[in-house]
């Protein structure tokens, strides 16, 4: 590891992407948008960074990660009626919660990879969303849970009120802030690197000596411990939480926010996706009520054309020439084309 | 709870286990065969539900009097039709969307996986679009609706009638898969695409066939899925996946596992279905966790490529 390169703890993209976000409240209601938006993108762009630890750093497609999300969601509300009315102790709860259902998880799954992770995902995402339906007398079932209240951060000397959408959007973003410095530097950790290459390839890394198993179950957790994080905020920001994030196609929402953004080849490429996602949903749903049929299509020829996502077209636009995306290779098992 | 207690459940729950295998079917045949997870399925599946409804409804884009006397025509005679145009229909889609995932063939099965959930969604806004959101109930003819009484007990007959259907269906596939020069065609092709290659076998068309073979089984478990379930933007999901859910619990590439996997779904789904109607759907999952930790491959699975 000693011969890797270094990467900074700080980058510029990194200053650049806070300080963008530390603006937003000052135009967002100018261009016809409202404060609110905001505060869903910082979430939901926390959230997607942390699935693309999953997605893009280790290459394992889980699609069943809306259930982490939702996990964070329900226990941020219980908590806050059950244990005790503080922010802290809400948040970490909901963090500890997404972990345990994650470790859970990771049990089962660390052993697969590629499709068979896909559909094992997708079984135990039905799982949780499934019992969040069901259970109406913890969540609430279809109904949701209902008054979760926007708690009061306190610092010991001062206490901020998180009322007021800006107040609360501030406050996602520091969260946000520390969350991706955080993993920029756990990405290029040496856990990040032996994570990089078992994406590559599996097999070596195990030869070479890493207990692959650990190191995918160690990933997911981390991973879904950052979603239910994320969760929590967005109880907290919608004052409720609903099963609708659990299900599958919530799921599928952060993967195509996720790999629309580029995070396959970029460290901010789910930041970008989210504001995409965002942006799509109330843009272009101000026209047209089918506005997932044009998001679902651009995601098509995305992964048809430009897998690298948004990130990897500016790359190319950057570097005053389009990146030729590698042909794939004459099919093994078939003449394609 | 006695066992003849029992008895409707189970049988319900064999009726509705052959209607999974007929669903799974479709989706294995691309998956073992050709190697390509199609998560499009459910919304092929719910594509051939509609267009089985607007079909029997005369609900088409046509001159106002042909729909009139379409309308006129004996309800048998339209549900008939709508089963086997439906599938027919639906077709065309399944033969876009393998000229699209060929780009896919060669690449990281995750594109694949992208590049079909995509079209999932797309084409499930795409029904929204067109139908609208709300339910519709797929009319049935009257000679096969209703219920009859059995051993003290009400059965619904169209229940039957679909399961019927579903072995039907199931046996064409697996004369073709396992009796036919197609068949062995695609499968050798599976096993060794150079070597079939050789021989002077044009893969890549067969590859489109087994595609839109696939496809149109989807559609067609989605006409005859239609009265039971009813019709709604987001079934093509509910019908998905418990399918790839068997698929995996029965074994990728495996003929009598997707169709032991279905059975045992729905009988799993059936039984608990006596004890806990709420929780029945809950059932299968656990039944899939069960099996694939102590069978990797699940029950009839063989290694394939997927695992790599």
């Amino acid at each position: 590891m000693a011969a890797a390169r270094t990467v900074p703890s700080f980058t510029p993209a990194m200053l650049v992407t806070w300080i963008l976000f530390a603006t937003v409240p000052f135009w967002i209601e100018r261009v016809g948008l409202y404060q609110y938006l905001g505060v869903e993108i910082l979430i939901f762009a926390l959230y997607a960074l942390a699935y693309n630890l999953v997605l893009g750093h280790a290459g394992l497609p889980s699609f069943g990660h809306g259930a982490f999300f939702g996990i964070g969601a329900y226990a941020f509300g219980l908590a806050q009626s059950n244990i005790a009315p503080n922010l802290w102790v809400c948040l970490a709860v909901a963090a500890f919660a997404a972990a345990i259902a994650g470790a859970f998880v990771a049990l089962f799954i660390s052993h697969r990879r590629g499709i068979y992770y896909a559909l094992m995902t997708i079984a135990f995402g039905q799982i949780f969303w499934f019992i969040a339906i069901k259970a109406h007398r913890i969540t609430g079932g279809e109904d949701g849970l209902l008054k979760i209240e926007r708690l009061p951060a306190s610092l010991g000397i001062t206490t901020f009120n998180l009322g007021s959408n800006i107040a609360l959007y501030y406050f996602v973003l520091a969260v946000f802030a520390v969350v991706s410095f955080l993993l920029w530097r756990l990405v290029h950790s040496p856990f990040g690197r032996v994570v990089k290459a078992i994406k590559q390839n599996e097999i070596r890394a195990r030869f070479v000596g890493y207990d692959v198993w650990r190191y995918k179950a160690a990933v997911l957790v981390v991973s879904t411990t950052l979603s239910g994080l994320a969760g929590g905020l967005f109880a907290m920001a919608q004052t409720s939480a609903f099963p609708d994030v659990m299900s599958l196609h919530y799921s599928g929402y952060v993967v195509m926010m996720t790999l629309v953004g580029g995070g396959l080849v970029s460290f901010w490429g789910p930041v970008i996706g989210a504001v995409a996602f965002f942006l799509a949903r109330d843009v272009i749903g101000s026209f047209t009520t089918g506005w997932m049929l044009w998001f679902g299509l651009s995601f098509v020829v995305l992964v048809l054309f430009k897998p690298e996502g948004i990130a990897g077209i500016f790359a190319g636009v950057m570097k005053g020439r389009d990146k030729i995306v590698p042909r794939p290779a004459a099919a093994p098992q078939s003449q394609a084309r | 709870m006695s066992l003849l207690n029992l008895l409707p459940h189970l049988l319900n729950g064999i009726a509705l286990g052959l209607l999974f295998s007929l669903i799974a079917l479709g989706f294995m045949l691309i998956l073992g065969l050709m190697e390509q997870i199609n998560l499009a399925h459910g919304s092929l599946f719910a594509l051939g539900a509609y267009f089985a409804y607007a079909i029997c409804g005369a609900k088409l884009p046509l001159p106002p009097d042909v729909l009139i006397a379409w309308a006129g025509v004996p309800l048998g005679l339209r549900f008939a039709t709508a089963v086997v145009v439906a599938p027919i229909l639906v077709a065309p889609f399944g033969l876009v969307l393998e000229r699209l995932m060929r780009r896919t063939y060669g690449r990281d099965p995750l594109y694949g996986l992208l590049l079909t959930f995509g079209v999932a969604m797309v084409l499930e806004e795409l029904i929204r679009v067109v139908w609208g959101t709300r339910d519709y109930m797929m009319p049935v003819p009257r000679d096969m609706s209703g219920g009859f009484i059995m051993l003290d007990l009400i059965w619904s007959t169209y229940r039957f009638w679909a399961a019927g259907m579903a072995i039907v269906a199931m046996g064409a596939v697996w004369f073709i898969v396992e009796r036919t020069r197609f068949g062995a065609m695609v499968k050798a092709g599976a096993h060794d695409s150079e070597i079939v290659q050789a021989l002077g076998i044009d893969l890549t068309r067969l590859r489109v066939w087994v595609f839109v073979l696939g496809t149109m089984l989807a559609a067609f478990a989605g006409v005859i899925m239609a009265p039971l379930w009813g019709i709604r933007p987001h079934m093509g999901v509910d019908a998905v996946v418990p399918a790839f859910l068997i698929i995996v619990l029965g074994g990728v590439g495996s003929f009598w596992g997707a169709a032991l996997g279905g059975l045992l779904v729905g009988m799993v789904v059936g039984l608990s279905g006596a004890y806990a109607s709420e929780w029945s759907m809950l059932s299968m999952y656990l039944l899939l966790i069960v099996v694939v930790t102590f069978r990797a491959r699940g029950l009839f699975g063989k290694k394939s490529v997927l695992e790599a």
